[in-house]
C-alpha cells in the first residue's frame, strides 16, 4: 500500500470515530476525506473482495438486505453498505469502516446509484452486478429510463469479466449486447395469452425493430413474458424462474420458486422480484436452496424496516414510501390484497428527497381505491391540496375524506378512524416528517 | 349522461411521461360534471387519424426516444391532423406533442426532426440544460392566470400567426427568452406545462370541453355548463 493511500485510510478511519464517538455519526465525510487525500483509494479498499453490485430503480435497498441475508448463510462476513449511502463517498465509508473477515472470502454486496456505478467499476472489477428494473422517477432529478440504463452500462463497460444478473422479464436489460456472461430471473407464473402493457406505461417498444411489445403474460408494468409480434424478439430464457405466487397480503408472500417455497415477511409482488434477485445471486454464488428459504424466511424486522408497523391508540399503522409511478401503483394493487376494512392517508410533499414536481401522482392508479374496502380517506403533507384533488378525481366522494395538512391534528384523528388498520403513503419526506410527529407524540422512538 | 364526446388520445401509448394522462382524467372529471361522457381512443402508431371521428384530441409529452418514433410515424397523420385543427378541431398539445404540430425540433442527437407544420413555430435545443420549475403565466386577453411545472429542453419560437397561452409571470417559458409560453392557434393550444396542466387549470379544460360541445352540438343549450364553477386545486 502507498503512503499516500495509508495516509488517506487512516484519516477517513479517524474521521469515522470521531464523528460516531462525538456527533450522531456521519457516513459520507469520512469517504470524503478519503477520496481527497487518494482519489483511487477504493481501488486499494476493495482489493481483496469479491463484489456485488446491485443497481436499478426500485427495489435496490431491499434487494441488497435479502442477498446480503442470503450470502449470510454460506459466507462468514458479508460487507454492505447502508441503505442511502449508496453513492462513491458513502461506498468508500462503508469499506474503510469494515471488520476484516478471519478466514475464507471476502464479499461485499453493495448498493449502488445508477449513476454511480462506473464511480465503483473505474477502481473495483465486481464479480456480478444485479439489474432490478428501470422505471420513470423523478423526473426532475433523473433522465429518460434509456439513458439510465445506459449509464449503468458506462459502469458495466469497465467490468466486462463480470456477470450479470438481471431482470429477464424487463425488456430494456435485453436492449443491448453485451460482452459480459448474462443471468435472467423471473416470473413464469401465468399461462401463456396474448396481451399489451397499459397505454399509460413506459418502455415498451421493441428495441430491435421500434414496434409495440406484446407479452405473454404481465407481470406488472412493463415487466412480463414480452415478445414483438413483428420481429420476434422476445424474453431470454430464464435461468432462475418463479413458478408461483400463492398468496399475497399486505404484509406476507407466498411464492414458489424452482420448486422451494417461500414466505417472505412483507407484503408486494415488487417485493417477491427483490427476493427472486436475491434467490438468483444465492444460487449463482452456490447456496443451497433450503439454506436461501433460511435467510428469506425470516421474519428480520431491520430488513423489512420500510413497511412498519405502528400502534396509535388502538390502531395498526403501516406507513408506506412512495416515490414514483411504479412503486405507487405496487402499493396500490398491495393494499387491494387487504381483507379487512381499512382507511387510507396519503401524505404527499415535494421536496427535492421527494421530487419537487408533483405530476407523477397523476400516473398512479388511485382509480382503484374507490373499489376497495376503504372506510375513510385522509390527505395531508406540504402538498396536501395535489393529493387531494388527485382522490377527487379518482371518484373518492367528499364524506369519506378529511383533509389535514397538520401532522400533530392529523396523528390524533387516526384514532377516530372507523378502522383498525390504517395505511399510510407518504413520500419521503413526509414519511420523516410523520415519524418525527409520531416521536414527538410519544408513539415511537426517536431515531428509530 | 345527455352529452358524449370522442377524443382522440395521440400516441397516448408512447408519449405519457410526465403525468399527463392526467389530463384526460381531468376532462372526464369536468365532463361529468357537464352532463358530457368521454370516449377515449388511443391513435398510435400504424393506427388510422381521421379528421371527422373524433370532437377533441390531446397529444402529450414523452421521452426523447419516444418521441423520434413517433416523428416517424406522424406524417401518415399530417393530412387529416392539419385538416381537424384548420376546421377548428379543440386539442390540447404537451410538451413534445406541442413540439411535433410545429415545423421542427432539434433532437437530442443535434438532428432537425420535422413536424407536421400545421402550426407556424419550431423548437431549438439547449445545450446541456433543461427548464424545470414552478411556472406561473397570465393570458392578457382573458386575464387568466395558468400555474403549472416546466421540464423542458426544447426552446419554442412562434409564429407570425400563434399567439401565446400567457406570458410568463415566473418560469421559463417557450424559450425562455421572449416571455411568451406556449400556444393558441385556433382552438389548438399548446404549453410545456406539466403538472397535469388541465389539473392545475380547470378553466382550461372546461374551454375545450365547451368548444367541443358547441361543435358537436350547435342547437344545444349549454346555460348549465357554462355556468360551472371550476374551484381551485392546488
Amino acid at each position: 500500500m502507498s503512503l499516500k493511500s495509508t495516509l488517506a485510510i487512516t484519516t477517513g478511519k479517524s474521521a469515522y470515530w470521531f464523528l460516531h464517538k462525538f456527533r450522531n455519526g456521519g457516513s459520507s465525510l469520512p469517504g470524503k476525506l478519503t477520496t481527497k487525500i487518494d482519489p483511487d483509494i477504493l481501488k486499494v479498499l476493495g482489493k481483496n473482495y469479491d463484489v456485488i453490485v446491485i443497481t436499478g430503480t426500485n427495489g435496490k435497498t431491499l434487494t441488497t438486505a435479502l442477498t446480503v441475508k442470503v450470502l449470510n448463510q454460506k459466507f462468514d462476513h458479508v460487507l454492505t453498505n447502508p441503505s442511502g449511502s449508496n453513492m462513491e463517498q458513502g461506498i468508500v465509508t462503508t469499506f474503510l469502516t469494515a471488520k476484516k473477515s478471519k478466514n475464507g472470502r471476502q464479499i461485499a454486496v453493495l448498493e449502488v446509484d445508477e449513476a454511480n456505478v462506473i464511480m465503483v467499476t473505474k477502481y473495483i472489477k465486481p464479480l456480478a452486478f444485479v439489474l432490478t428494473n428501470i422505471f420513470r422517477d423523478q423526473m426532475d432529478r433523473y433522465g429518460e429510463i434509456y439513458t439510465t440504463y445506459q449509464k449503468i452500462l458506462d459502469g458495466i463497460a469497465l467490468a466486462p469479466e463480470a456477470t450479470v444478473i438481471a431482470n429477464g422479464d424487463a425488456s430494456i436489460f435485453n436492449s443491448k449486447k453485451l460482452p459480459n456472461p448474462i443471468q435472467y430471473y423471473g416470473f413464469n407464473n401465468q399461462a401463456d395469452h396474448d396481451t399489451t402493457a397499459d397505454v399509460n406505461t413506459d418502455g415498451i417498444l421493441c428495441p430491435v425493430c421500434q414496434h409495440v411489445l406484446h407479452y405473454k403474460f404481465i407481470v406488472y408494468s412493463n415487466l412480463g413474458k414480452y415478445f414483438c409480434p413483428n420481429c420476434g424478439f422476445k424474453r431470454p430464457s430464464l435461468n432462475y424462474q418463479l413458478t408461483s405466487v400463492d398468496q399475497l397480503t399486505p404484509a406476507t408472500s407466498t411464492f414458489t420458486i424452482d420448486k422451494t417455497t417461500f414466505n417472505l415477511h412483507i407484503g408486494g409482488l415488487y417485493n417477491v422480484y427483490n427476493a427472486l434477485a436475491a434467490y438468483a445471486v444465492g444460487k449463482f454464488m452456490g447456496v443451497e436452496d433450503d439454506k436461501i428459504a433460511t435467510a428469506l424466511n425470516d421474519p428480520d424486522e431491520r430488513v423489512f424496516g420500510r413497511q412498519e408497523q405502528i400502534q396509535v391508540g388502538d390502531k395498526e399503522v403501516t406507513i408506506v414510501l412512495v416515490k414514483n409511478p411504479v412503486g405507487l401503483n405496487q402499493v396500490i394493487d398491495m393494499v387491494g390484497t387487504e381483507t379487512e376494512p381499512f382507511s387510507l392517508v396519503g401524505l404527499l410533499n415535494a421536496n427535492y428527497a421527494d421530487g419537487i414536481d408533483t405530476s407523477w401522482i397523476w400516473d398512479g392508479e388511485f382509480e382503484k381505491l374507490p373499489k376497495m374496502n376503504i372506510q375513510q380517506f385522509m390527505t395531508g403533507g406540504e402538498r396536501y391540496k395535489d393529493i387531494t384533488f388527485r382522490l377527487k378525481v379518482a371518484g373518492v366522494p367528499d364524506e369519506k375524506l378529511i383533509v389535514e395538512p397538520d401532522l400533530h391534528v392529523a396523528i390524533n384523528k387516526f384514532k377516530d378512524l372507523p378502522t383498525k388498520r390504517i395505511y399510510v403513503f407518504a413520500t419521503y419526506t413526509a414519511m420523516l416528517q410523520l415519524r418525527k410527529q409520531l416521536a414527538d407524540d410519544g408513539y415511537i422512538k426517536e431515531g428509530i | 349522461m345527455k352529452y358524449s364526446l370522442n377524443v382522440a388520445h395521440l400516441y397516448g401509448n408512447l408519449l405519457n411521461t410526465y403525468g399527463d394522462n392526467g389530463n384526460l382524467l381531468a376532462l372526464k372529471y369536468y365532463g361529468k360534471q357537464m352532463d358530457t361522457q368521454l370516449n377515449v381512443k388511443v391513435i398510435s402508431i400504424d393506427d388510422d387519424f381521421k379528421a371527422t371521428d373524433f370532437d377533441l384530441a390531446f397529444f402529450g409529452g414523452g421521452q426523447d426516444y419516444e418521441q423520434l418514433i413517433v416523428s416517424k410515424d406522424i406524417p401518415s397523420k399530417k393530412e387529416e391532423l392539419t385538416k381537424y385543427i384548420n376546421e377548428g378541431g379543440p386539442m390540447l398539445a404537451i410538451c413534445g406533442g406541442y413540439q411535433l404540430l410545429g415545423h421542427y425540433y432539434i433532437g437530442a442527437d443535434g438532428e432537425k426532426i420535422p413536424g407536421i407544420g400545421a402550426l407556424d413555430h419550431y423548437t431549438l435545443s439547449q445545450d446541456h440544460n433543461r427548464f424545470i420549475g414552478d411556472i406561473i403565466i397570465k393570458n392578457k386577453q382573458t386575464q387568466e392566470e395558468y400555474h403549472g411545472f416546466e421540464n423542458h429542453n426544447g426552446m419554442t419560437y412562434l409564429g407570425k400567426g400563434e399567439k401565446p397561452l400567457g406570458i410568463v409571470e415566473s418560469g421559463h417559458g417557450n424559450n425562455g427568452q421572449d416571455k411568451t409560453e406556449g400556444v393558441i392557434y385556433k382552438n389548438v393550444y399548446g404549453s410545456y406545462f406539466h403538472g397535469p396542466i388541465l389539473t392545475r387549470n380547470g378553466s382550461l379544460a372546461k374551454k375545450l370541453l365547451i368548444t367541443a360541445l358547441e361543435r358537436k352540438y350547435p342547437k344545444a343549450n349549454l346555460t348549465k355548463q357554462k355556468a360551472l364553477k371550476i374551484p381551485e386545486t392546488f
